[in-house]
């Protein structure tokens, strides 16, 4: 039997994150797991493991959240609460993805510092919460400053918003709280701005720059949450992954065409994309990371969790390096 | 409506390698430019050097091999024909664990921090490739980024050199800054007072200083003027220099014997500033023996 946590709650289980966590929680002995979705149960059918206990609850709605936590999760003595939840297309803005976002958040965790059972609360953040510019770091710590510009869209804001409101309560609630601040996962259905860039044949980039990106696998984020749930400290973890490699070389290893592009035009190209194709990366998110390095350090994690990234992504086109043999260079030489 | 699992089939679809093939042929590597542009031995030193791969051959930081053999290429004419490199006593550079080189500046562009970058890379034991702090403007300016981190280049933010110092790197520094790089023609040699933050942080993370004194570099472009207002991508003024192009100045690095830290400091003594006010001295004055020693065995500016 694992010592440490027993019983964990995992809201937004029906991401592939969501499955992923619940699936090395379990895996891991650390069970039973509360799965939290949106989904009705006959639609994520097959896509949990069959001993998470699957709950469809809209955390919008207090009474649902509350009649959930103080039920079946006091029932079954869960210790800890994994919040994964979070709106993940930035298109959509206005108070109702706020209220998710950031309401939701800050509602689950006072419940969790009332409840009887558990222990544990850990929020998951990601990188682009971290302010970057010119100077930042190229290797970012958990210290360096927050993006708090009012002119951040809401996508932006709220994880700021809901990372600030967890970590205002580390030290003073009687529960163990966490955050961790996940490298960007390549995946679909994540909400990653890079998964909806990358989905385009030609893929602009800004002429002059190729600035070095982090990426996570599912594997390696699922691994740090099992580590997370006996983390010995409280406080916020940086989570990088094992694919450190420059924009331009990340569109070739997906199969894409490499096209930069003055940086000026990049706005207005992308927000007609939008419009035309509906789909949902925006420009103003990723303008900074598209120009200058930002490389999550995660040294805490590795010496305080034991945290190390060992699984790279499958790229769909690792035949496709920029690195192709040329006519006399001798073969591939690396970038 | 469909299930989360079949949205889910129909995005693992969208991934299908056969449908991810590129229009555009792959463009040439800086590996492959350089590849074509460096003579063998230069290329294979290039290819060997020590560098922390992240996976796909780039450091966290964006240094790479073939930033490196590219870097290698730009500064191959300047080296060895315009300012024609003399190199002393490189082999006080230790070849494994973290060194601050610290050295004079001077010349109105950073020629000298090239300079010192491509002898370590040439002539080094360890394969060791120095990084080399970019002012913050740097990282703003488009391909001068990539070619300069590439090549080791880094912004100099205090939790770039925690990072880099703690995984063992060589990094160059100028401790006087941009007074150094700016001084008049007439105060050529005349050292600014060194900052204290190289001394602060060799102290704290028990660094290795090896004292460099750069002779040639403060006469190779003559400064009639600088225009404080305009600060073109942030840099700090704009330079009025005297001749079109830098003068081809004899160039002699003197490297000194390493100024130890280990043994007679503790990391804590970084917020001693006595300590700290210390070492920074020394390394002053080790720069200044060196350019004194220099200055006293050349036979000229220009030879």
């Amino acid at each position: 039997m694992s010592p440490g946590t027993r019983g964990v709650l995992v809201s937004g289980a029906t991401t592939p994150l969501g499955v992923a966590v619940v699936t090395a929680i379990l895996a891991a002995g650390k069970g039973p797991v509360i799965a939290v979705g949106l989904e009705a149960p006959a639609a994520v059918r097959g896509l949990l493991p069959e001993q998470a206990e699957y709950h469809q609850v809209d955390l919008l709605h207090a009474r649902q959240m509350r009649q959930l936590l103080f039920g079946r999760v006091r029932a079954a003595g869960i210790q800890a609460v994994v919040h994964l939840a979070m709106h993940r297309r930035a298109s959509d803005q206005g108070d109702h993805v706020h209220r998710l976002n950031v309401e939701t958040t800050r509602q689950l965790l006072r419940l969790a510092e009332h409840h009887p059972s558990v222990r544990r609360f850990l929020l998951c953040s990601t990188s682009a919460v971290y302010l970057a510019r010119h100077d930042t770091p190229d290797l970012v710590r958990e210290d360096w400053s927050l993006d708090l510009s009012p002119q951040a869209p809401q996508w932006l804001r709220d994880r700021v918003e809901a990372d600030i409101t967890v970590c205002a309560r580390m030290g003073l609630a009687p529960i163990h709280v966490n955050v961790l601040r996940l490298a960007e996962i390549l995946a679909a259905d994540m909400g990653s701005q890079l998964f909806d860039y990358l989905s385009s044949r030609v893929c602009l980039r800004p002429l002059g720059y190729d600035p070095i990106l982090n990426l996570l696998s599912l594997e390696d984020a699922a691994a740090a949450w099992v580590l997370a749930l006996d983390a010995p400290e409280q406080g916020v973890f940086n989570i990088p992954g094992a694919d450190t490699l420059p924009l331009s070389r990340a569109i070739r290893l997906w199969g894409r065409d490499d096209v930069p592009v003055p940086g000026p035009l990049l706005g207005p190209l992308y927000a007609l994309r939008r419009a035309v194709r509906r789909t949902d990366f925006q420009y103003a998110i990723n303008q900074r990371r598209f120009h200058f390095n930002g490389v999550l350090d995660g040294r805490r994690a590795a010496s305080v969790l034991g945290y190390r990234p060992l699984h790279a992504l499958t790229w769909p086109c690792p035949d496709c390096r920029p690195t192709a043999a040329s006519p006399g260079s001798g073969g591939h030489l690396g970038p | 409506m469909p299930s989360v699992r079949e949205l889910r089939e129909r995005l693992d679809r969208r991934l299908d390698p056969r449908a991810h093939r590129p229009l555009l042929p792959p463009r040439p590597t800086m590996a492959h430019l350089a590849r074509r542009l460096l003579p063998d031995e230069l290329f294979d030193r290039a290819m060997a050097t020590t560098i922390r791969d992240d996976g796909h051959g780039y450091d966290p930081f964006g240094m790479h091999r073939g930033g490196v053999a590219m870097g290698l290429v730009v500064t191959r004419f300047l080296y060895e024909r315009y300012f024609r490199v003399s190199s002393h006593g490189i082999e006080h550079i230790p070849p494994t664990g973290p060194v601050i080189l610290a050295a004079n500046h001077s010349g109105t562009l950073p020629l000298d921090a090239m300079m010192i970058w491509t002898d370590v890379v040439r002539r080094a034991a360890g394969g060791r490739v120095p990084r080399v702090v970019m002012d913050h403007f740097v990282p703003s300016l488009p391909w001068v980024s990539i070619l300069f981190t590439g090549g080791g280049g880094f912004g100099g933010s205090r939790g770039n050199f925690h990072a880099l110092l703690d995984a063992g790197e060589l990094i160059i520094v100028f401790p006087e800054g941009t007074p150094g790089i700016g001084k008049p023609f007439s105060e050529r040699y005349q050292l600014r007072p060194f900052r204290e933050g190289f001394a602060e942080l060799a102290i704290r993370h028990q660094v290795t200083v090896v004292p460099v004194g750069v002779v040639g570099a403060e006469e190779q472009w003559p400064q009639l003027t600088r225009i404080e207002g305009i600060h073109a991508f942030g840099a700090p003024y704009l330079p009025v220099p005297a001749t079109p192009l830098p003068l081809p100045v004899h160039y002699h690095l003197w490297y000194g014997p390493p100024i130890p830290v280990a043994g007679r400091w503790r990391p804590e003594d970084a917020y001693d500033a006595d300590a700290v006010g210390v070492l920074a001295g020394e390394t002053q004055e080790a720069v200044a023996a060196l350019l004194a020693r220099g200055l006293a065995a050349r036979a000229g500016v220009f030879r």
